[in-house]
């Protein structure tokens, strides 16, 4: 070898070195490049939620009452409502008057006794002599073409409906609601726990003219207290009132001429006073602040007797004293509570504390912007406070995302994933816990399938086949793991699925015949091996006297299963296995993802497991049947152990696959969430789910950035496998010897 | 001198033919092989001393292609007569292999193979044996503080007379050994031989090797094959002294081979 080709040689060999070294960090490197992309997109899910202070701005105190604020999402236009019935809009940055708008009374002279602000900037405004009238302040955007295209927001005030002084003259507070077909609700509170309902309905009469219906009830009830709080629910046809004595009472108003007064509840034994009531967002839960500080929520559940009843089912924060006022967010189930010395908000489905500022600021009255990430609050000494809120994802924690939820309309608490709903004021119910249960279900009952079958055929190739045999069935296996899973999961939900469904006496009665046909061949084998012609099978073939075996049992039972059910399960297996069992039988279960899946799984751990038992050198089985071993002590004592880290590798590898496997489940288990053990219901795993709903999450939103972290946890699942896997497969290694 | 006749005899083959598929490996041997002695097989390599070592146990049954003819006697009874089990016939013919392949299990465990794999139970007989065989193969000493160590953790001269003593633990009439030296060091060959000088004492051995003095030094009888054929054989001391072959003289004096 001469000096320049062993320079060649030697370079070669660096550079070999070098791009494999490359190549192998390269995929080091994607791998966990891929890991950190899923759990960037994931992680701000638990970023902390965060109040900033924007602007103070300090009004005439001495001048002015208050008697109603608000300002616009854009945190630029604010206006206050004065005791005489002047609006004045004002720049929330340095508190400039921007504009001004002289009273409206319905009469001349009147001026606002009480005032009420609820939902997108509506204020029921309850005047000197009684009357009522429903406004709306609205601010919109707006582009100035004569001033450079300059961007201004435009405010109006829209009157909305005006009640009449209700027959038994001025009311303490009143509320009122407008719903959309144009019903208007009103209620009056008067000393001495007198109620009354005012409702205006405007229909058209045949004519097409308008025709007002005014109805005006009492609404009478008993109570050891006096009523302390209302809320009205925005259509109004809902009412909940709290007294001083701990009661919750509520009516629903829908009929006029007789509301119903539903239930009055003890909501607590040590008869605290409530003092602040207000709806969480969609109207089913009511938020009671009490003088203790405590601020609970409550929806009506169903009890013993079947009847809905108020009851608490979440528990939120405590205030140092009483609670002042209560508001929900219009965005989601977060309450925002106002005690002595702060606000604090709390999201109510997982009871999570989310955030508490603004102490120390002498705050007493607070309002939110119509998109609910901003917060307007008025101290004693009259100055206006705004907070910009950044909360994220209120809704995800890891108590909602692994742990038991009460949902609204629950009547307990569940694991749950419904991540959309018909309505804007759902509650987003984010479990993982059944898609993970799911996800290990589904493989469960693959591998409960897949692994006995891989294994033992692979100790039949390797051990027990004629070599020439082998040749065939190995690639023909191989094979199977080519075919797209979707058709594996197209045949298995719109094949089998149907198939089995309407054979199942067939399918259980075939579970029993195929061992026990399979049992009394091989007794009859066991004469008949000596006989000069199946000798020659014993070797190799005995597959071939099986098969017709096999195939004969499965035909007995699908012809005996429809009598089979008639005679014993009058008829109808699946409505027998509801009524008796207590099982709902779904055409997509686990029998039919075992098979399919059992499909994808095979050819990899068969595979697998085939090589290693194939591997098991020569010598040792030649040492073991030189000693008087019979084949299949062989197999059992010598060639299994010694091949042991590889069929236990093609089965972690299998595990491996079913986890991860996403076509064949989301076309063959029907994708409901549910997590129930049964074999004859389908499940929803991790995969399906991503592949499901990750078209229809908005980018960056809570479900969006909530099936990012499942696909972390599928990863870290398949991860913490194949390390187990990896470890246990070391070990036997070191137990086994290498070869 | 193929007509020698030893006294005693254990195994007696006679006109024994094998065959690969079609082509034929050994053409008619008869050879008889005494009781508790030493008979060693030499001949060039691809003579077929190993495949006719094979036969005496039967395991060159496990090449699918492969067919028999003739008898091979144990004790009288033809081995290749449908009645015989093989499985007993193999646990009279103990083998010990070229390369040592003690089973990835512990010592223990290797030696009483072949009486777990026979259904035996006892755990006061398990002991009894692991010593007498280990001793029997000389390899108590090295191993008896860690019976229950892997196997595989052993030197290859150790792993070899584990490989011994796992195959007289059943208590075998012949034992037979295919080049168990061969990929031994020199020292441990030496051991190796030394242990078969101490196992004829109970043993019937048939040793197949490559190497001349290593014959003359353990065999009593040694057996010459040239391509498929038994070309001389005699006690040992007479057929290297005096070969009465012109054949076996080229190969022991290393002419070819």
């Amino acid at each position: 070898m001469n000096a320049a080709f062993l320079k060649k040689v030697k370079r070669n060999d660096q550079l070999a070195r070098w791009v494999i070294t490359v190549g192998g960090m390269a995929i080091i490197f994607s791998v966990i490049f891929i890991l950190v992309l899923i759990a960037k997109v994931s992680l701000p899910l638990f970023l902390a939620p965060k109040a900033q202070l924007q602007q103070v701005v300090q009004l005439d105190r001495a001048n002015e009452q208050i008697v109603t604020f608000g300002h616009d999402e854009y945190m630029e236009t604010a206006y206050r409502l004065l005791d005489d019935g002047t609006t004045v809009f004002f720049n929330l940055e340095d508190g400039s008057e921007i504009d001004r708008f002289e009273p409206d009374p319905p009469a001349e002279g009147l001026t606002p006794l009480t005032v009420e602000s609820f939902g997108r900037l509506r204020q029921a405004i309850g005047w000197s002599d009684g009357q009522l009238t429903v406004s709306q302040v609205r601010f919109k955007p707006f582009f100035d073409i004569n001033n450079n295209n300059q961007r201004r927001i435009d405010h109006e005030i829209i009157p909305l409906a005006l009640f009449p002084t209700p027959a038994d003259g001025i009311p303490l507070i009143s509320q009122a609601r407008i719903d959309e077909e144009g019903r208007q609700t009103r209620v009056n509170r008067y000393p001495g726990n007198h109620l009354t309902l005012q409702v205006r309905e405007v229909s058209e009469n045949f004519l097409g003219d308008e025709e007002i219906t005014e109805t005006e009830t009492t609404l009478s009830f008993n109570s050891s207290g006096t009523l302390t709080t209302l809320i009205l629910s925005a259509a109004g046809q809902h009412l909940y009132a709290g007294t001083d004595r701990g009661e919750l009472l509520r009516w629903y108003l829908s009929d006029t001429e007789e509301p119903k007064l539903i239930e009055t509840v003890q909501a607590f034994a040590d008869q605290r006073s409530i003092t602040a009531l207000n709806l969480v967002l969609g109207d089913v839960s009511l938020a009671v602040g009490d003088e203790t500080g405590q601020v609970s929520t409550w929806f009506p559940v169903r009890d013993e007797m079947g009847d809905k009843k108020l009851k608490r089912i979440h528990t939120l924060s405590q205030h140092n004293g009483a609670v002042q006022k209560i508001l929900p967010s219009p965005q989601d189930k977060s309450v925002i509570s106002l005690g002595p010395n702060k606000l604090i908000l709390d999201l109510m489905t997982s009871e999570r504390f989310l955030l508490a500022f603004g102490e120390e600021e002498g705050l007493i009255d607070f309002r939110l912007s119509t998109r609910g990430d901003s917060i307007l609050a008025l101290t004693k000494e009259g100055r206006l406070l705004s907070w910009k809120l950044d909360i994220p994802h209120p809704e995800i924690s890891l108590g909602t995302l692994f742990g038991k939820v009460w949902y609204e309309g629950y009547d307990e608490p569940v694991y749950a994933w419904q991540s959309s709903s018909a309505s804007d004021d759902y509650e987003p119910k984010l479990s993982l816990a059944p898609l993970i249960f799911g996800t290990l279900k589904g493989t469960f009952y693959a591998m409960l399938f897949a692994v006995p079958l891989a294994i033992f055929g692979a100790i039949y190739t390797s051990q027990f086949a004629r070599p020439r045999l082998r040749e065939w069935i190995k690639p023909a296996v191989e094979v199977m793991a080519a075919i797209p899973t979707v058709i594996i999961g197209f045949l298995a939900a719109l094949w089998l699925a149907p198939l089995i469904e309407r054979s199942l006496g067939g399918v259980f009665l075939s579970l029993i015949l195929l061992p026990a046909a399979l049992m009394l061949s091989i007794l009859a084998w066991q004469g008949a091996r000596k006989i000069e012609p199946l000798k020659r099978l014993e070797r190799g073939f005995e597959f071939l006297a099986i098969a017709p075996i096999i195939i004969l049992t499965i035909a007995i039972a699908a012809a005996c299963g429809p009598g089979l059910e008639n005679l014993f399960f009058a008829g109808d297996l699946k409505q027998w296995l509801f009524t008796e069992m207590g099982t709902r039988y779904d055409p997509r279960n686990c029998i039919i993802i075992a098979f399919a899946m059992g499909f994808a799984v095979i050819p990899i751990t068969f595979t697998i497991a085939e090589d290693s038992l194939s591997n098991v050198p020569n010598s040792l089985k030649a040492a073991s049947l030189a000693l008087g071993a019979s084949r299949w002590q062989t197999v059992w004592r010598v060639i299994l152990p010694s091949a042991s880290p590889g069929i236990f590798a093609g089965t972690m590898i299998g595990f491996g696959r079913a986890v991860g496997e996403t076509m064949i489940v989301l076309m063959a288990t029907g994708n409901t969430a549910i997590m129930d053990l049964s074999i004859f219901n389908g499940m929803r795993p991790l995969s399906a789910n991503i592949a499901v709903e990750i078209p229809e999450a908005p980018v960056d939103g809570s479900l969006y950035r909530t099936l990012f972290l499942s696909a972390v946890i599928l990863f870290v699942m398949t991860f913490v496998v194949n390390t187990i896997a990896e470890i246990v497969r070391q070990r036997l290694r070191a137990k086994y010897g290498k070869f | 001198m193929t007509d020698y006749k030893p006294a005693n005899p254990v195994l007696e083959v006679q006109d024994l033919r094998f065959y690969y598929g079609d082509s034929r490996a050994i053409h008619g041997v008869d050879i008889t092989f005494p009781e508790k002695q030493v008979t060693a097989l030499i001949g060039p390599s691809g003579c077929g001393k190993s495949t006719l070592l094979r036969c005496f146990n039967r395991m060159n049954d496990l090449i699918d292609i492969s067919r028999v003819e003739g008898k091979v006697l144990l004790d009288g009874q033809n081995i290749y007569d449908k009645s015989t089990d093989i499985i007993e016939l193999r646990r009279q013919v103990g083998m010990v292999f070229q390369k040592s392949n003690p089973f990835p299990k512990s010592i223990y465990e290797n030696v009483i193979y072949g009486l777990r794999i026979a259904g035996e139970k006892d755990k006061a007989l398990f002991d009894e044996r692991v010593e007498t065989s280990l001793r029997g193969a000389a390899l108590w000493d090295e191993v008896k503080d860690r019976l229950h160590d892997s196997a595989l953790g052993l030197s290859g001269g150790q792993m070899q007379r584990l490989c011994i003593a796992r195959a007289i633990a059943v208590n075998p009439k012949v034992i037979l050994m295919d080049e168990p030296c061969s990929a031994l060091d020199p020292k441990s060959t030496a051991r190796v031989e030394e242990l078969i000088g101490e196992l004829r004492k109970n043993f019937t051995i048939i040793i197949v090797t490559h190497n001349m003095q290593q014959a003359a030094r353990v065999s009593d009888n040694t057996a010459f094959l040239f391509e498929g054929n038994l070309i001389e054989y005699g006690p040992t001391d007479q057929l290297f002294v005096k070969p009465q072959n012109k054949q076996t003289e080229d190969y022991i004096t290393g002419r070819f081979g």
